[in-house]
């Protein structure tokens, strides 16, 4: 199978930064939490950033620059739009690369969705239809975007509230079809399956099954809430405002059985807490993947 | 639309109606329902467009919410949202006209202030995530004859800015951010107008005031104006000492002479 996996982008480069991110758990670092990293230097093994937060200069970009001599760092953009159908902005591209130039991060992701048209931007990352045409959009974008940042991107599956009728591609299949088209990697959110899951009536672990694991590049773990809607139907919001809820932590653990260690992120970006919540947070990740650990070397062993 | 299927641009721009223009007509028609109704599903993607850029004018505008309130506040955002949407993901660069229309809202109107203190929060907001930009270097410039340093067109620092403003929209801002509502009370609205300059240096945002005539040399350099022109259209007496400060604080990035970029 691994075989049939274009390697333009071989395994190795997905780590390619000067300090690689390491397949233990990190946490997303946002602007409340900036000068506590500086200055207390907390225990955590990478940290991942939305590179939109950076792409001005001043106090923010300096600060990440020093908090990048100690730690790897990931770059997670929120407004590439790689399912625009008006094409990339050159400009905004232009933006990520000089970000990824001056941070040299160990990983770079984006997410399959879309955020602007007709020079709107609109402010989501909203969902695709999962059609041959979207399909060839998005890796047309994905094949852009590496060539300009010369090196490997991580695709993130999003969460959605709606699916549109005339989709025709199964949404883990469109996954695993861009990875193996573009050969970029693929940013598994476990939070994002399961919501999207309950929301359209996926089986999450059906969906895990179907993602390549010589694709998958980092995990993203965060909580979600329950909306009520009028007549008693709830959606399911990935609002990574909450800890991370059971039920994604045991499709976590399926997820590790299946893809082996890779790098895990918590994200909380509603009512961010304490660092000292998210620390919590990422323990549990940890011994989740040291856990993974143990089971890939017994496997080796036997 | 919903007889055949959309193309991906087709969809893109009914979903644009539907999150700016809450028009769910053809949107809504490509939505599986699923026992939600797809009105209900949609909401989702218009709150998030909201709350976001909401989110976003709030951190560039913190004095103009705090005047006004959160309710207000919202209800302006809303109305400079529906109007001017954003054009790009960078929503640092989101804002810039939203002192206008503070300035024709009738709910806000007993507070003529606050169009000068929102102008004065978007230069603060441009200065703090301005690119960076090495400061000019003075030795060079001291290399250039006297004749020809009058020929010299300045770049400014990307977080330079001036605003002018009817009332004393820096103590305002000061007074409010630092929630000193005693140095607020003692604020006399009616001694305007001033000029002001903002600037981010090494440790954060400046913001301080300048003479009119100071005002407009500065603002006729910062506009590229030859040196020799901006003396003439602003003949302000202390424009050596005002350079030589703009050029120490690093308020210029470069120059040029006959239309060549000298940086």
């Amino acid at each position: 199978m691994i075989a049939d996996w274009p390697l333009i982008f071989p395994a190795a480069s997905l780590r390619s930064g000067r300090s690689p991110v390491p397949a233990k758990a990190g946490i997303g670092l946002r602007f409340p939490h900036h000068q506590a990293v500086v200055d207390t230097h907390p225990e955590v093994a990478w940290l991942e950033v939305h590179t939109e937060n950076y792409m001005g200069g001043g106090t923010s970009l300096r600060c990440l620059e020093t908090i990048r001599k100690d730690y790897p760092v990931s770059l997670h953009g929120v407004g590439l739009s790689l399912g625009s159908a008006d094409g990339l902005d050159a400009a905004h591209l232009a933006r990520v690369k000089g970000v990824v130039e001056r941070i040299d991060p160990g990983l770079v992701s984006e997410h399959l969705s879309w955020s602007i048209v007709g020079g709107t931007y609109l402010a989501d990352l909203l969902p695709l239809p999962m059609t041959e045409e979207a399909l060839d959009v998005v890796c047309r974008h994905v094949d852009q975007t590496q060539a300009c940042l010369k090196r490997r991107l991580l695709v993130e599956n999003p969460s959605s509230y709606l699916r549109f009728r005339h989709s025709t591609i199964p949404e883990w299949e469109f996954m695993a079809l861009v990875a193996k088209r573009t050969g970029c990697g693929i940013l598994c959110d476990v939070n994002n399956i399961y919501v999207s899951a309950c929301n359209h009536g996926w089986d999450a672990s059906a969906y895990l099954a179907a993602l390549p694991p010589s694709a998958i590049g980092e995990i993203h773990l965060a909580g979600h809430s329950v909306k009520q809607l009028d007549g008693g139907r709830t959606l399911r919001i990935d609002d990574h405002g909450s800890r991370v809820a059971p039920e994604v932590w045991a499709l976590y653990a399926e997820a590790l059985a299946r893809f082996g260690p890779v790098p895990t992120l918590i994200e909380w970006d509603t009512d961010v807490p304490p660092l000292e919540v998210l620390m919590d947070q990422a323990a549990r990740a940890e011994g989740a993947l040291k856990e993974a650990q143990r089971e890939r070397a017994r496997a080796i062993a036997a | 639309m919903n007889a055949r299927v959309p193309s991906l641009l087709e969809l893109q721009r009914a979903v644009r109606r539907s999150v700016v223009a809450r028009d769910d007509a053809e949107a809504g028609g490509c939505v599986v329902a699923g026992g939600i109704e797809p009105e209900a599903r949609l909401d989702i993607y218009r709150n998030t467009f909201a709350s976001v850029l909401t989110n976003a004018l709030r951190l560039s505008y913190p004095a103009v919410h705090r005047l006004v309130g959160a309710e207000c506040f919202e209800g302006a955002a809303r109305l400079f949202i529906d109007e001017q949407p954003p054009q790009s993901a960078c929503l640092d660069e989101y804002g810039a006209n939203f002192p206008e229309t503070l300035a024709r809202l009738e709910a806000v109107a007993a507070l003529a202030y606050l169009p000068g203190v929102a102008r004065l929060e978007w230069a603060v907001s441009r200065a703090l995530h301005a690119p960076d930009a090495e400061p000019l270097d003075v030795a060079r410039l001291a290399a250039f004859a006297e004749n020809d340093q009058a020929r010299v067109r300045f770049a400014p620092h990307p977080s330079a800015g001036l605003v002018r403003a009817d009332h004393p929209a820096d103590a305002i801002w000061r007074s409010v951010l630092e929630q000193d509502d005693a140095a607020l009370a003692a604020i006399d609205p009616a001694s305007g107008p001033l000029w002001l300059l903002v600037h981010r240096a090494a440790t954060g945002v400046e913001v301080s005031r300048l003479s009119e005539i100071a005002w407009r040399f500065t603002e006729a350099l910062f506009a590229g104006c030859p040196l020799r022109s901006a003396l003439e259209d602003a003949p302000c007496v202390e424009a050596e000492a005002l350079l030589a400060e703009h050029l120490a604080a690093g308020r210029f990035a470069g120059f040029s002479l006959d239309d060549t970029a000298i940086s």
